[in-house]
């Protein structure tokens, strides 16, 4: 088994890039799942659905308006309101009676939730594979670091951010924010001081699931949609919120980089092995700080 | 407590008791001829299992029209999910509850190797119509198992045939991580090396299957600077190898080949997106062979399903008319006589006629080599420049597949 | 139910159903038998799990893993070498209680989600080990058509093996439970820090009881191969261990027959609701959630609170439960 080739700066830093890029449609699926974990304390398996819920309303908002880059744009902002939408109305009909109960029935409730979407989509989609086509200012790639960049990728790395900024405004600097945070500690204490605990829960899992499908929607261009997307991601996503701390969102951008990096980095290291880096990087972060990196709130 | 088990136990017997009465009813005299399907419905395959179940459908109206024997010839469908246990105890179920004459289905190699080693102990004829591996009818070949789809050691030879006159020298590899991408790229390599001894592996990437981020490999392989690649992929990693070469600009620049690479259920979704250039082999095209044979299949399933037949609907396509000619040829419902029948048999499929191979029970199938391009009519890519490989020329030998089988 | 000292009363129904499952194969078409055969597999599966999930509220979430060690322990000595059979047996769960040291050696220094999502990652690992090992483990294509001698070979003949092994394994089970180990383990479950209060060392008995269940769990890999005659690497991924968890909740994981039960409707549902429709999961997504907000113990759970109110304190210890975390 001969190694990767020589490895140069040109190539480490396009791989840098392109693992930065990837991090960031990691966080801010893993963010929402973080979120929803912490507010919440519910590992919800249906995450992965709803990302590709969104990946899939993206395509039909970008069918919708012919296949143009309006078309693009609006999918990227309609598409994570109808997941949201969609996480709403299970929250309201079904997953608010349930919050008393012990968490292993709420993973369970997610299970079934999980089982129901995929069959859902399957009905509304269809099986087909599906591709949404990015606007002409986001296609192709430019050259950087004397290697080629896909235009689409540094559009993440200028999104992710954004995307970070704003969940640390949302959290720290609005009042519905702090109040989720507050939740998160100690949620007793939120409901004593007259806190509808019940709405700020639904808001929680609301958010973490626009999260969810916001990914979707940004990396449908990228890849096919199909059926399946949501167990694709949804393990690894539960290995970077624990890694970064389960609850925390910051962890999940740490854990996010980690395991987009030492993807990245692998291919050029070892290209036949590439995907076990991650999961080692994991299981070696799990041993020396089981609790995960950053703080937890649990 | 007491009150529960007996609960418990008058349910237990009452069940039992229903089981035995539904069992022991006199059964119907005359019968249809029964077909089980085991295919996935569900999941990123469920393109495929869906196509060929319409092609299969198509087959059985021609079919029914007339009968077989003086019977009809039905269907039930069961979905394996892309499991293995679950496809097995649906093929159990199949043979032992519902006494299918045959089985046919599969996409997944995994499943159709699980199901052939049941059949083989229970002596119900099997037709793989989609699963690729080379080692159902190859080394794990045996009486019951039959293939009407491609295999990688046919495709592979195609592809190893076609690079071979090529002048590229140094190849890297990627691909799936599992066992059909091993498989492909392996006989690819093989026959390339073979045809063509100065050819040199610079290096292999393999990711996991269904990774939705193949830039970080393809820009890996691209500082590499390897003269051609060899993508061992299918169904959507296909379309996302597609869509990452494109982005890339690799499709530009270095020559790619990939099996699948022209299947119009990867290029229709690409749409305007698909890249150009990008050489394929593919067992079958709806607008490939401009035959009328090809063009009556196509019109009779585009007018049933709104949609041009795939290649899953071309093979189970042929298997419905290789059942159907077998029972007719057999002249009883006899899964023996039918096994004897079917070897060797000859049927006028779309894309000519089509032989089963005695030795192997492997369909002999032309391959098309094309390169993906954009033209007017259509508004997604098709293959063009498309060359026949004749079956016969790409089918590993049956000396090589008894010496394969002998291990 | 399982509450009390054994007395030959509360015996005998057990002993009916006993007998009742032993004339079974004769009378009942051969699908049927098999997919008894397949609940028995899955269910001695889910009762090795709640071993550790329900009586020591330990997160195993990917238990799948060690019933697939044991799978494949015996697939590759009967395939592979010439040993006797039996040995063969003995081994598949010997090595999948090494695997449950191994990796419950690293994850018993974590608690609960931690705890579930490190041996989740650990697993993944041997998954694709298993999953990428062409020459040794056959890769995703598996193994199949594995030797069974002949008194094993006939589908009632396993059926019969297959129950009373699971007997066995049922019996020692209780047997466990009912044992000082098994009382400290759910008093640890109960109050952890209480326990280690008063000197309970509950990492080593967390870790025995790891491999205990894993033991066990390698038993229903050798019964699946008996079964099944076939290996591959779906047995260890993690939707199946999913899977198994759910059964035990299901079935109700405070109760000692719950995952039986659990695994019995959950492999009947697969099966027939499948015949019925494609969208079976669906449809078993429906009924998990019609269970989960009308029968919250389990089935077994409701069970035994609609037969014993009294006997159940579980709504009080699911309070303590969440105090504790």
């Amino acid at each position: 088994m001969e190694l990767g080739q020589s490895i140069d700066l040109a190539s480490l830093g396009s791989q840098l890039l392109v693992g930065l890029s990837r991090a960031m449609i990691l966080f801010i699926v893993c963010a929402g799942l973080s979120f929803v974990l912490g507010v919440l304390r519910v590992p919800n398996v249906a995450h992965g659905s709803l990302y590709m819920i969104g990946a899939f309303s993206a395509y039909s908002v970008f069918a919708l308006f012919g296949t143009s880059s309006t078309g693009f744009w609006l999918s990227l902002i309609l598409a994570p309101f109808v997941v949201a939408l969609v996480s709403l109305i299970a929250e309201r009909a079904l997953f608010c009676h349930l919050y008393q109960r012990e968490h292993l029935m709420l993973l369970l409730f997610t299970f079934a939730l999980m089982l129901i979407f995929g069959d859902l989509v399957k009905i509304i989609w269809g099986a087909e594979y599906r591709s949404v086509l990015a606007p002409s200012i986001l296609r192709g790639s430019i050259s950087i670091f004397g290697s080629s960049l896909p235009r689409y990728n540094l559009f993440l790395l200028i999104v992710g951010p954004l995307v970070a900024i704003g969940l640390w405004f949302f959290t720290s600097k609005t009042k519905i924010g702090k109040i989720s945070r507050a939740a998160a500690v100690d949620r007793e204490m939120v409901g004593v001081i007259g806190i509808n605990v019940s709405w700020v829960f639904a808001g929680a899992f609301v958010l973490g699931c626009f999260l969810a499908g916001f990914g979707g929607a940004l990396v449908a261009p990228t890849v096919s949609i199909s059926l399946g997307m949501d167990h694709d991601i949804i393990i690894e996503a539960f290995l970077i919120v624990t890694i970064g701390g389960l609850g925390n969102i910051w962890g999940a951008l740490v854990g996010s980089l980690i395991f987009g990096l030492t993807h990245s980095f692998g291919v050029l290291l070892w290209p036949q092995f590439a995907i076990v880096f991650p999961y080692a990087a994991v299981v070696i972060v799990l041993l020396l700080r089981p609790r995960g990196l950053l703080k937890s709130v649990w | 407590m007491k009150r529960g088990t007996i609960i418990i136990i008058v349910v237990l017997i009452a069940i039992a008791a229903a089981f035995v009465y539904y069992f022991t009813r006199p059964p119907k005299i005359v019968r249809p001829i029964k077909v089980g399907i085991i295919d996935c419905y569900s999941g990123p395959p469920a393109v495929f299992g869906k196509d060929a179940l319409n092609g299969f459908k198509l087959a059985l109206a021609e079919i029914n029209k007339e009968g077989v024997l003086g019977a009809k010839i039905e269907f039930t469908t069961r979905d394996t999910k892309f499991k293995v246990d679950i496809g097995l105890s649906m093929a159990k179920e199949l043979v032992m509850r519902e006494n299918v004459d045959v089985l046919v289905g599969t996409i997944s190699s995994g499943v159709a190797l699980a199901v052939s080693d049941y059949v083989r102990r229970e002596k119900v004829p099997f037709i793989v119509w989609i699963s690729k591996s080379e080692r159902i009818t190859g080394q794990k070949g045996h009486r019951y198992v039959f293939s009407t789809g491609e295999n990688t050691a046919l495709a592979g030879k195609a592809g190893g045939v076609a690079l071979a006159q090529k002048p590229y020298v140094k190849y890297w590899i990627a691909g799936d991580d599992y066992s059909y991408g091993h498989d492909i790229a392996h006989a690819a390599w093989r026959n390339l090396a073979k045809l063509k001894p100065g050819v040199k592996k610079m290096g292999e990437s393999w990711w996991k299957v269904g990774e939705p981020d193949l830039i970080p490999y393809l820009t890996a392989i691209q500082a590499a600077k390897p003269d051609a690649v060899i993508f061992a992929t299918g169904g959507r990693s296909m379309a996302n190898v597609l869509k990452a070469a494109k982005t890339t600009g690799m499709a530009g620049k270095i020559p790619i080949w990939i099996h699948t690479a022209t299947d119009h259920a990867v290029l229709k979704p690409l749409g305007p997106e698909a890249p150009e250039g990008v050489m394929g082999t593919m067992d079958y095209h709806f607008y490939y062979p401009d035959t009328p044979a090809n063009k009556a299949f196509v019109k009779a399933f585009q007018d049933a399903y709104g949609e041009p037949p795939g290649f899953p609907a071309f093979h189970a396509y042929m298997t419905g008319h290789f059942i159907a000619e077998a029972f007719k040829k057999a002249g009883a419902l006899d899964k023996e006589k039918f096994v004897d029948a079917l070897e060797g048999l000859k049927i006028d499929a779309p894309v000519g006629e089509v032989e089963m191979r005695a030795c192997d029970h492997q369909a002999v199938l032309p391959i098309f080599l094309g390169v993906t391009k954009k033209v007017p009519q259509y508004n997604f890519a098709i293959s063009s420049d498309i060359v026949t490989l004749s079956g016969k020329d790409v089918m590993p030998t049956c000396e090589e597949i008894k010496k394969a089988r002998g291990k | 139910m399982f509450r009390g000292t054994i007395d030959l009363k509360s015996l005998w129904p057990t002993g009916a159903i006993f007998i009742v499952l032993l004339i079974l194969p004769p009378i009942l078409p051969r699908f049927y038998t098999y997919i008894i055969a397949v609940i028995f597999v899955t269910s001695l599966l889910a009762m090795s799990l709640n071993l550790v999930l329900g009586h020591g509220m330990i997160f195993q979430f990917h238990h799948g893993v060690f019933y697939g060690v044991g799978a494949y322990t015996v697939a590759l000595i009967l395939t592979k070498t010439s040993l006797p059979m039996w040995i063969g047996f003995i081994a598949g769960p010997i090595a999948a209680a090494m695997a449950g040291l191994l990796i419950g050696w690293f994850c018993v220094r974590l608690t609960r989600l931690y705890f579930g999502m490190l041996q989740i990652s650990l697993g993944s690992l041997i998954w694709a080990i298993v999953f990428r090992w062409y020459s040794f483990t056959g890769g995703d294509d598996g193994i199949h058509g594995i030797p069974m001698p002949p008194p094993l070979s006939s589908l009632n003949n396993a059926y019969y093996f297959i129950l009373i092994i699971l007997i066995i394994c049922l019996v020692v089970l209780y047997l466990i439970l009912k044992s000082p180990f098994g009382s400290t383990l759910e008093a640890i479950r109960d109050n952890p820090q209480r326990c280690e209060a008063v000197g309970v060392n509950v990492r080593r008995h967390q870790l025995m009881a790891i491999v205990i269940a894993t033991f066990f769990a390698g038993i229903a890999g050798v019964l699946f191969v008996v079964l099944e005659g076939s290996v591959f690497p779906d047995l260890l991924f993690w939707v199946l261990s999913l899977e198994v968890c759910i059964m035990c909740l299901l079935g109700g994981w405070f109760t000692f027959a719950g995952p039986m039960v659990g695994a019995s409707i959950m492999v009947a549902l697969r099966t027939f609701v499948g015949i019925y429709t494609e969208y079976w999961t669906l449809v078993l997504g429906v009924i998990l959630i019609l269970l989960i907000f009308f029968l919250p113990e389990g089935v077994m759970g409701y069970f035994l609170e609609k037969v014993k109110p009294q006997a159940e304190e579980g709504a009080e210890r699911r309070s303590e439960l969440d105090v504790a975390s």
